[in-house]
């Protein structure tokens, strides 16, 4: 099979995962969705990639929503009425983070997950790529979460790394 | 009770916080850390009770940051607050000595569960 047709496969679990995710963090009720766009404006989004090392394949996880949706995560997560830019960024990428991790957890459990990288753009349009992408409506706003094949992996950065370094540190 | 909270999202640190006081395990004193080498740092100079950790952060990971603590000879319960809650981390978690993993998202009655017995 086919990695886009395994992701066509977990085309309703991704569904159910992104409500439960939504559901959860924003302490309101989300409802799938199908043929809604994310509206025009800011647009703030996650990416992440899950790297498998037997055939060094990178599954892409991406989150976007609107800076609007953006702003009320933000607002709630870090209990503050203004949230600045780095919190939207913050609150974005935890989301990111945890779809990404569930998608891991369904898709690819002895792979390697990277840090969650968080952008604001003005541009709606969705990448093009070879993907399933499912969306979901939380307080009457658009949520997309797609999962696809990654060629392309650049910014992102990987956990770990100064362990030996701390291990040697004296107690 | 000193409890140290180790996430590189300031957000889930809050909610982690947060939460703890949802299910009445609040009222103690909280230590953040942005990352596990950070963490590792904090716990070995202050003598934490209480690690609550992310696994995948910047510097050091939280199983690495379980691992150095285990081998300093810190016995700190420790548990897992991540986004990855597969059968095989848990496991993975389980042999380097935590008591347990929450998966995010997550509810106060799974960190009631798993913490009220260490948290007083």
């Amino acid at each position: 099979m086919s990695a886009i047709d395994e992701f066509e496969e977990a085309r309703e679990d991704l569904e159910a995962l992104l409500i439960e995710v939504l559901g959860s963090v924003f302490s309101e009720e989300a409802m799938p969705v199908w043929d809604d766009a994310l509206p025009p404006g800011p647009i703030v989004s996650s990416r992440l990639a899950i790297h498998d090392e037997v055939d060094d394949s990178y599954t892409m996880v991406e989150v976007r929503t609107s800076a609007i949706v953006a702003r009320v995560l933000a607002s709630r997560m870090l209990l503050t009425a203004d949230p600045g830019p780095d919190d939207l960024l913050d609150a974005v990428g935890e989301l990111g983070n945890i779809a990404g991790g569930n998608v891991k957890s369904l898709l690819r459990h002895s792979c390697r997950l990277s840090l969650p990288l968080a952008e604001m753009t003005d541009d709606a349009t969705p990448a093009d790529v070879d993907g399933v992408t499912v969306r979901a409506a939380v307080l009457g706003q658009v949520v997309e979460l797609t999962v696809h094949l990654a060629g392309d992996i650049e910014g992102l950065t990987w956990p770990g790394s100064a362990s030996e370094e701390v291990v040697e540190t004296p107690a | 009770m000193k409890i140290l909270v180790a996430d590189d999202s300031k957000a889930m640190r809050m909610i982690v916080v947060r939460t703890l006081r949802q299910a009445g395990l609040g009222g103690h004193d909280i230590i953040e850390a942005e990352d596990g080498k950070q963490a590792y740092e904090i716990a070995r100079a202050q003598n934490v009770d209480l690690v609550l950790s992310d696994w995948n952060m910047p510097e050091m990971t939280g199983i690495e940051l379980l691992k150095a603590l285990r081998s300093s000879g810190s016995e700190v319960p420790f548990c897992f607050v991540t986004s990855e809650g597969s059968d095989e981390m848990r496991e993975q978690a389980s042999q380097a000595g935590a008591m347990g993993l929450i998966a995010k998202p997550f509810t106060s009655d799974a960190f009631g569960d798993i913490l009220a017995p260490v948290v007083a």
